[in-house]
């Protein structure tokens, strides 16, 4: 391996922790993310009964707070229940009196924090928590799991082994050099002062509390195997860095035996082993851990944050793959809190999201590989990447539709040019036809604002052509246009709702299609509602 | 994970001698690094010169910057970890120091810059586009794109580099494949160029990881390409229009060429470089190994620079400088023709760059350009970016200049006439010749070694040249030559007394 992975460095909080901190209570910090309608962790996880003192951090511009509700509650229903009475709830600084609620901090007003300390529910569950501030629960919104360690290896022997193996041998022909009871139970390395050439292997017993799924985890250097009653659960096996693994297995309930092989080539050497039953948090069976263990492989790869792209004076433009995109992405944020990600493969209009721009730390800290979700929220995609323009035999016809990161037949994208704000007007060719596609904002976020989108047309368009301003949507005309409530939006995982309203002149609904016959300018206005008028209240007093 | 005690092994021996080694280069060849603007990363892809001195740096996160003053500054950055940034040394004035001027940003992955006509041409992911400021402010307003030949598909993996323009006019993109292995989108491992006018013509395939691409001093056009299947080492790669380089990853798009004929015969796996091009007539094989490992050439070569100084730059007149990300550190290449074929020599040059070298050029002034970063890989020198120039210090550096082939041996020359009595030693020279596997797995080990006997060494009565006769050639081997032995005139020892010479051809006279 090239390079040294983070997760070699010990995870000194871990190894301490049992014995030192027993008294002690977990500390947990959570925070609110900047313009971006979420708090930093949307999964916590306790033991039964623990002793609990959360940091609850709001570096946001808004106000928000944190409340923790009981198993299967629907926080969306709980906030629309505490609007019913919109002055007892704005009286109550939006807190909800609820049975549902058993926990909650205050409302904070920006850049506050607080400390609150509680004893965790002893029934082991998901207890969902929400910020119930008007308009934030959709995405503001978590899961405290309560979960206790699931059992520990019993009756631990090691054998260590003497070779020079690229992957692991097969340790039954083998005689071992040595071997003997492992007296605390827990894999580990230091039997003995060998540092390069080594085999060990762990077997021992382990208790299954049910039938279902189990996931074993590993993180070694160098490789490693688990197996249960001879059977392979997980496999490392190869040099490599300790990158955090996973396994899954459907094993029965009872006392099984586990065997854990492992050999250390040469250099660094470390071995992490743990296991989750369902309904257990991830438990530890080895003296090391690496970094991030507890969350285990699945979100370790979401912790992408860390280069924030912010529009200061002027519009931010940021060409890359961009989820929801395509691959020629051009991503352009505006100091008000207003975005859009235009595709120069579809040639139009891909996405457009309110609050935090995008952050590049996906692109900009590895090797530039991958798509990113934009950083904000209520991201829209009004038609999916399809051509903007088609000839139709009437607006009915069924809109043609778009392999996978191609351009459109008859489409040929020419670049941009940058007027004196900073604002990018985009340039095609359809079928002969020289378009020029310009969209800049209006307006701030958190007042609603809007984009301004102008499509401009040089060349004879022929005829019965159409542009599409919306598709696969439900779409309902009102005074100021229309309410366009699109399919709803996945993003590498992320949801959203996209929904937005949209004022053009000569616009048609067909089918679930909202489509405007062509000609040589065509203006169009996408908003989102203005955020709940509590935002642009005097800041809570407490 | 053994890599990495070999490293550690690699530096704890060799940090002392290393940095005598860039001590003793530094006679010759001094590297300034220069301060970095405050808040921004200058990881640098791609350099260009404007016709008005100012250097152009695109960078991997989509900025171009000019440089002012680069040729002439004295101050030196000195690395603050706290910034995050190469800090000037001392308070200079404005004229001592380098100045940036941010021209763009926002473009995706800038690998390849080049000036025509008041335009900044630039290769992004998956175009061509070029660049201006049309209004006078000092930023580019216009973006427009020039050509879109080949595809993209979100992996990491497809980095594009562009060339600057040809003797014809036209602008060349060699483009990563998709992986190491294959090509997802149209023209991924491939050689285009792309004419004025926008059109694309697909010119080279079998290409895998280029890293760099540029001409010779005949406008030859050459590039990098990396360590990997197919590749048993890094390596310099002659790109003869129609030819095949080597990775047949990308051959599916044979059918999108049809001004390129049929599609090659694929490579036989587990085979060797000399006995492929028997069988496939369009395989080109590489001009030059770069070859792999600690302490030799190459781990990741990038940019091809010839010097066209006319002497500015020392005495390396039209030779190629080669540098090379992870070891941070420059080689040296001299190519001749043989039956046909271009093949040569490279020399270890220069160590001691900061970051990992991607983008490099020098100017007809001989001030050599070069910067990089060291993102995803890791690079010797150390820091995130770097951009740094090297000026010939005036002194000539004791070594050997050229080494050609010959039916029975090589010829060196020297850059000063030579000690007859240690040069005729062949106590002074060691010689090995050896290849690699020609394989779709990854890499490979030096194999099929050969330990040719000097059998006669004739040093020329001017001192300048020795001919060396071995009892035996291989062709398609790499014959390294070891030659700490020799002394100039003036008892100086050789600098970089070591030169691998892939030996493609084996001339008739």
């Amino acid at each position: 391996m090239k390079s040294l992975s983070p997760l070699l460095l010990p995870c000194l909080l871990a190894v301490s922790a049992p014995a030192l901190l027993a008294q002690e209570p977990v500390k947990i910090t959570l925070k609110t993310l900047t313009a971006q309608m979420r708090f930093d962790l949307a999964d916590l996880t306790v033991s039964p009964g623990a002793k609990v003192q959360l940091t609850f951090e709001n570096p946001d511009d808004m106000p928000h707070n944190v409340v923790f509700c009981t198993p299967g509650t629907n926080v969306e229903e709980l906030v629309l229940k505490m609007l019913e009475k919109p002055e007892e709830a704005m009286k109550n600084n939006f807190l909800p009196n609820d049975p549902k609620v058993w926990l909650k901090s205050r409302l904070l007003n920006p850049h506050e924090k607080q400390v609150i300390e509680f004893t965790a529910p002893e029934k082991a569950g998901s207890y969902p928590y929400v910020c119930t501030f008007p308009g934030h629960a959709a995405s503001m919104k978590g899961t405290l799991r309560v979960l206790s360690e699931a059992p520990k290896l019993q009756d631990l022997q090691f054998a260590l082994y003497h070779g020079d193996w690229k992957n692991l041998p097969d340790f039954s022909k083998l005689t071992p050099h040595r071997s003997g009871a492992v007296a605390d139970n827990l894999v580990q390395l230091n039997f003995d002062d060998y540092k390069n050439q080594y085999g060990l292997v762990f077997t021992g017993k382990l208790n299954f509390p049910n039938d279902g799924e189990y996931t074993f985890y590993c993180a070694s250097d160098d490789g490693c195997r688990i197996l249960v009653d001879g059977e392979r659960v997980l496999n490392a096996d190869g040099i490599h860095p300790a990158d955090l693994r996973e396994g899954k297995k459907k094993i029965k309930k009872g006392l099984r035996d586990v065997r854990i092989e492992y050999f250390q080539a040469a250099g660094g050497a470390e071995l992490y082993v743990g296991w989750r039953p369902e309904n257990f948090d991830i438990t530890a069976l080895s003296k090391w851990q690496p970094n991030g263990w507890k969350l285990g492989v699945q979100q370790k790869k979401n912790e992408f944050v860390g280069l924030p792209l912010e529009p200061k004076d002027s519009p931010v433009i940021y060409r890359n793959f961009i989820a929801g995109a395509g691959n020629r992405g051009i991503a352009v944020g505006f100091p008000g809190g207003l975005n859009f990600a235009w595709s120069a493969e579809s040639m139009n209009l891909a996405l457009a999201w309110r609050g935090a721009f995008m952050d590049a730390a996906r692109h900009w800290k590895n090797r530039g590989g991958g798509h990113q979700n934009p950083a904000g929220f209520d991201v829209v995609r009004p038609t999916d990447l399809v051509p903007p323009f088609a000839v139709l035999d009437s607006p009915e016809t069924a809109w043609p539709t778009l392999a996978p990161e191609a351009t459109p037949e008859g489409y040929a994208w020419k670049g941009y040019q940058l007027d004196k704000d900073g604002v990018p007007t985009f340039r095609y060719v359809w079928n002969g036809v020289e378009v020029e596609d310009r969209i800049s904002a209006k307006g701030d976020f958190k007042t609603g604002g809007s984009l301004e989108r102008k499509i401009s047309i040089k060349g004879k368009l022929p005829a019965k052509a159409f542009l599409l301003l919306a598709r696969n949507a439900k779409i309902t005309p009102g005074p100021d246009g229309f309410l366009v409530q699109a399919e709803k939006l996945s993003l590498t995982g992320t949801n959203y709702e996209n929904q937005f309203s949209m004022q053009t002149d000569g616009a048609t609904v067909s089918g679930g299609n909202l489509v405007v016959p062509a000609r040589n300018e065509i203006v169009v206005r996408y908003a989102w509602p203005a955020l709940h008028p509590a935002h642009s209240l005097p800041q809570a007093s407490q | 994970m053994k890599a990495h005690t070999l490293l550690l092994s690699v530096l704890a021996g060799g940090l002392a001698s290393a940095s005598a080694q860039e001590a003793a280069e530094a006679e010759f060849y001094k590297i300034t690094t220069f301060p970095t603007p405050p808040d921004a990363a200058i990881e640098v892809g791609s350099v260009d010169l404007l016709p008005d001195g100012r250097v152009a740096l695109g960078t991997r996160r989509g900025e171009v910057w000019l440089a002012s003053n680069a040729q002439t500054s004295t101050t030196v950055g000195v690395w603050n970890p706290t910034t995050m940034r190469f800090e000037a040394d001392k308070a200079a004035s404005p004229k001592d120091t380098i100045q940036y001027q941010r021209f763009a940003e926002g473009q995706h992955e800038l690998l390849g810059l080049s000036w025509k006509d008041g335009w900044l041409y630039a290769v992004n992911r998956y175009e061509v586009l070029r660049m201006k400021d049309s209004t006078g402010a000092g930023k580019a307003n216009l973006f427009e794109t020039v050509s879109t030949p080949w595809g993209v598909s979100g992996d990491y993996h497809e980095y594009s580099f562009g060339s600057r323009f040809d003797k014809n006019g036209d602008l060349w993109v060699v483009s990563c494949l998709t992986g190491s292995f294959s090509s997802k989108t149209a023209f991924r491992g491939w050689a285009v160029r792309v004419q004025p006018d926008g059109k694309m013509v697909p010119t080279c395939g079998g290409l895998r990881s280029p890293g760099g691409i540029g001409f010779d001093a005949d406008g030859e056009v050459y590039y990098t390409d990396n360590q990997g299947p197919w590749h048993g080492s890094c390596t310099l790669q002659h790109l003869v229009p129609g030819s095949f380089q080597g990775h047949p990853g990308g051959n599916q798009w044979y059918d999108l060429a049809p001004n390129m004929g049929p599609r090659p015969v694929e490579p036989n796996d587990q085979s060797r470089m000399v006995t492929e091009r028997a069988r496939i007539k369009e395989l080109v094989p590489p001009a030059v190994y770069m070859v792999y490992g600690p302490g030799k050439i190459g781990n990741s070569s990038t940019a091809v620079v010839c010097d066209l100084s006319e002497g500015k730059f020392g005495p390396f007149q039209k030779q190629l400088f080669i540098p090379d990300q992870s070891h941070s550190n420059v080689s040296r290449v001299y190519l001749e023709t043989v039956n046909g074929v271009k093949q040569g020599v490279v020399f270890p040059f220069l160590k001691g760059l900061r970051s990992g070298p991607i983008g490099a050029r020098m100017g007809k002034d001989g001030k050599f350009f070069v910067g990089g970063s060291d993102r995803g890989w890791g690079a010797k020198g150390g820091q995130p970016f770097a951009f740094e120039r090297v000026d010939w210090t005036g002194k000539v550096p004791f070594e050997v200049h050229e080494m050609h082939a010959k039916p029975d041996g090589f010829e060196l020359t020297f850059t000063e006439p030579v000690d007859p009595a240690t040069a005729a030693d062949p106590a002074s020279y060691s010689a090995r010749a050896f290849t690699y596997i020609y394989q779709a797995k990854y890499g490979s080990p030096e194999v099929d070694d050969v330990f040719p006997k000097i059998e006669k060494i004739d040093v020329a009565k001017d001192g300048k040249s020795v001919r060396l006769k071995f009892d035996v050639l291989t062709k398609g081997h790499i014959h390294e030559l070891h030659f700490e032995g020799i002394r100039s005139k003036s008892a100086r020892p050789i600098l970089h007394p070591v030169a691998y010479y892939t030996l493609n051809e084996i001339p008739a006279k």
